[in-house]
């Protein structure tokens, strides 16, 4: 799989928490961030280059190299902070990919300036209502550490028109569904190219798995 | 659907062997010999002096392993802040270097291993053992050659198959080498005195210099034996499995320089205090393990003699730096399969095995093709290629700290800008010195270097007006993996295995 590069304007808990998130799926992950404090923390984990300084400022944005950037999602927790970051680097460096969080629902306002808005909140209230009301629940907070990906096999990936039989993924990961989503993976499941998959990974070797599919 | 086990962490104390394992191998048993024969007895100042040389590169590794979470070793850092053809050429220079190393470290194998043979009496002496001759082919090939080869062959195809062979068992392969080579010091020195005509003495250094020649005479010497100082680009091509990685990398590079530097300051010095500047040139590569023959006990029990231990420690150093750097090289052209500046396959792993399959496999071709190269020529050109490598990492450093002052640098180089300074200044004169002395003595390493950088460049062209047809930083996979050439393609299409 050819590297992704993806700058994260705000290193606090949800620019932290994706920059893992990303670095264990084995992208290039470079972190702005101001607080002396917080860049203690990311320098600890060692998942990403970190600028120290305030995002919104040109001189510190493209301190990430933005011409080699894939995306740049500005996480900080303030709305006006994180659009004004977009739209710095989207000047700096028109047609680059940018996601925004958000502290409200904000529909789709900023269509237009910024590609994608992710509200964050809503995620987090999502999480608590699942312990709160244990009897449904939604899948992407019953896991602990446990990833679950939806991952697509790409033409000339490694395990590309391979069995699971054939193929050997690392210990922590499972394949869970067949390519028509019906039913669960058996052993002469074939990874097609062009199918969807889930699978289930545990951190650790999240980044061999999603190269083994995405080569 | 069978399973393996993920690669494991590693220590400070793995992370400092890895680097020690890589260095302590060829550089002190091979090319040892080869130093005495250009320089004389001021051989322990070439090991004292290009210690200070790459302590400065050493520095400014220490300072991008520690901001720069990436696994690629130098090449992983030059790609951070240089455009896309300069990183290219760093990246295709030190892979180069890793596979030479290899080609290298296979031909320091082989001489001690038929002295090994030899001391239990199933070979004549090195020098006589005569040509493998092979069915098929109507020439003979010498048998250094042929065992060189199957060495490769071996830990290629080892590694090609299994993750099992990097880690921490590289700490337990370090430990025994750097305990095999104390108990040649320590038998070294307690031969003085003892009146055998090669009992240890300090007359051996009188004079330093050889006669005719001032104190430069020992630059190409160091040039030929830089590459046993390379071992902190290897901890650098880890960094993602190094657990604390801010504290325990830098400290494993500086760690291991040290340690690396003690021991061969006190190897050399026993074996030219012993066998004399002469006598370690005439032996060549395996000048260490003739040096060892002559003053170990004889009538061990079992092992017989005991400078069987010495050969078995320079076979054994040999064969585990080898698989040090089959590693190495395969992860260099991994990382710049992964940055799109290698064929997609490159950067991918095995379906079966989980080991950058391709990488290894092309790696492998060039170090097979190598070994037929004398044993010189080898460690000129891959001492050649880390210097150059290293200039440009020592360049990475003064560009990151121009263009990105504010990236955080958990450590920081002491009194910048002078070690990266000093680290190019000291690296490009060694560069010139053995260029110089290259085109004096052996043109065939020049003309081969010169070549892989042209063949390189022109590879760059090519590929890149194939694929590279998208606007710069686009992030159109889909026409890349297309066109990877033939490793890439046809395998995906077949689907009836």
């Amino acid at each position: 799989m050819p590297q992704k590069r993806i700058a994260i304007a705000g290193g606090g808990r949800v620019g932290r928490r994706a920059a893992n998130l990303l670095d264990d799926r084995g992208h290039d992950v470079v972190v702005i961030e101001d607080d002396p404090e917080q860049v203690g923390l990311l320098e600890e984990e060692h998942v990403a280059t970190v600028i120290s300084g305030d995002a919104t400022r040109p001189s510190i944005l493209s301190q990430v190299g933005l011409d080699r950037v894939d995306s740049l999602a500005a996480l900080t927790d303030e709305t006006g902070t994180n659009l004004a970051i977009c739209m710095t680097a989207a000047h700096l460096r028109p047609n680059l990919r940018t996601v925004m969080r958000s502290e409200y629902d904000v529909g789709d306002e900023y269509d237009g300036m910024v590609d994608e808005v992710v509200f964050t909140e809503a995620a987090g209230a999502r999480a608590a209502v699942n312990l709160i009301e244990r009897d449904v629940q939604t899948l992407e907070s019953v896991t602990g550490d446990l990833d679950i990906l939806q991952i697509e096999v790409v033409e000339g990936a490694p395990v590309a028109g391979r069995t699971l039989e054939e193929v050997s993924l690392p210990r922590g990961s499972l394949v869970v569904s067949g390519a028509d989503g019906d039913h669960t993976a058996r052993s002469d499941t074939r990874l097609e190219v062009g199918e969807t998959y889930i699978v289930a990974v545990e951190p650790a070797v999240a980044n061999e798995v999603v190269n083994l599919f995405q080569t | 659907m069978s399973q393996r086990e993920p690669a494991a962490e590693l220590g400070l104390l793995d992370a400092t062997m890895i680097g020690m394992g890589a260095m302590i191998g060829a550089g002190i048993f091979v090319l040892t010999g080869l130093a005495a024969e250009i320089s004389g007895p001021a051989a322990i100042l070439v090991f004292v002096l290009n210690g200070v040389v790459t302590a400065f590169t050493g520095l400014c590794y220490a300072e991008l392993a520690s901001s720069i979470p990436k696994s690629g070793g130098g090449y992983a850092f030059v790609r951070e802040i240089f455009d896309d053809l300069p990183s290219f050429v760093m990246g295709w220079m030190l892979w180069f270097a890793y596979m030479i190393a290899g080609a290298l470290y296979a031909l320091g194998f082989a001489p001690n291993f038929l002295e090994f043979l030899h001391v239990y009496g199933f070979v004549p002496p090195p020098g006589e053992v005569g040509a493998v001759t092979l069915g098929v082919l109507p020439v003979g090939i010498p048998a250094k050659v042929a065992l060189a080869f199957a060495a490769v062959l071996l830990l290629v195809t080892v590694n090609a198959l299994s993750t099992a062979a990097s880690g921490s068992i590289e700490t337990i392969f370090t430990a025994t080498k750097v305990t095999i080579l104390l108990v040649f010091v320590a038998f070294g020195f307690l031969s003085a005195g003892s009146g055998g005509e090669t009992s240890f003495t300090f007359q051996n250094f009188d004079p330093l210099f050889q006669e005719g020649k001032g104190a430069f005479s020992i630059l190409p010497a160091m040039g030929l034996t830089f590459i046993a100082f390379e071992g902190y680009d290897l901890i650098t091509t880890v960094t993602e499995e190094v657990e604390n990685p801010r504290e325990n990398i830098p400290k494993a590079i500086f760690f291991s320089l040290a340690v690396t530097v003690l021991v061969y300051i006190l190897v050399v010095t026993v074996a030219i205090g012993t066998l004399g500047a002469g006598g370690l040139a005439e032996n060549g590569e395996a000048g260490i393990a003739v040096a060892a023959t002559s003053f170990m006990p004889e009538n061990l029990p079992v092992i017989k003699n005991g400078g069987a231990i010495i050969v078995f420690g320079a076979i054994f150093s040999t064969i585990t730096a080898l698989n040090a750097v089959v590693i190495a090289s395969s992860r260099v052209a991994f990382a710049m399969g992964r940055e799109d500046q290698l064929p997609t396959s490159v950067g991918n792993i095995h379906h079966r095995y989980g080991t950058p399959f391709v990488a290894i496999l092309t790696s492998a071709v060039v170090m097979l093709m190598s070994v037929g190269l004398p044993t010189k020529s080898a460690g000129n050109m891959s001492s050649l290629f880390f210097l150059l490598s290293f200039i440009i990492v020592n360049g990475a450093v003064i560009k990151l700290r121009r263009e990105r002052p504010d990236m955080n640098r958990p450590y920081e180089i002491p009194y910048y800008p002078i070690p990266p300074l000093m680290g190019i200044l000291l690296n490009l004169v060694l560069t010139v010195v053995l260029v110089d002395y290259l085109l004096r003595t052996d043109p065939l390493a020049l003309v081969l270097s010169v070549a892989w950088i042209l063949l390189g460049v022109v590879f760059y062209f090519a590929y890149f007006r194939e694929t590279g047809e998208e606007a710069p930083g686009e992030p159109t996979t889909a026409t890349t993996t297309d066109q990877t050439g033939p490793e890439g393609a046809g395998e995906t299409t077949g689907g009836n295995d």
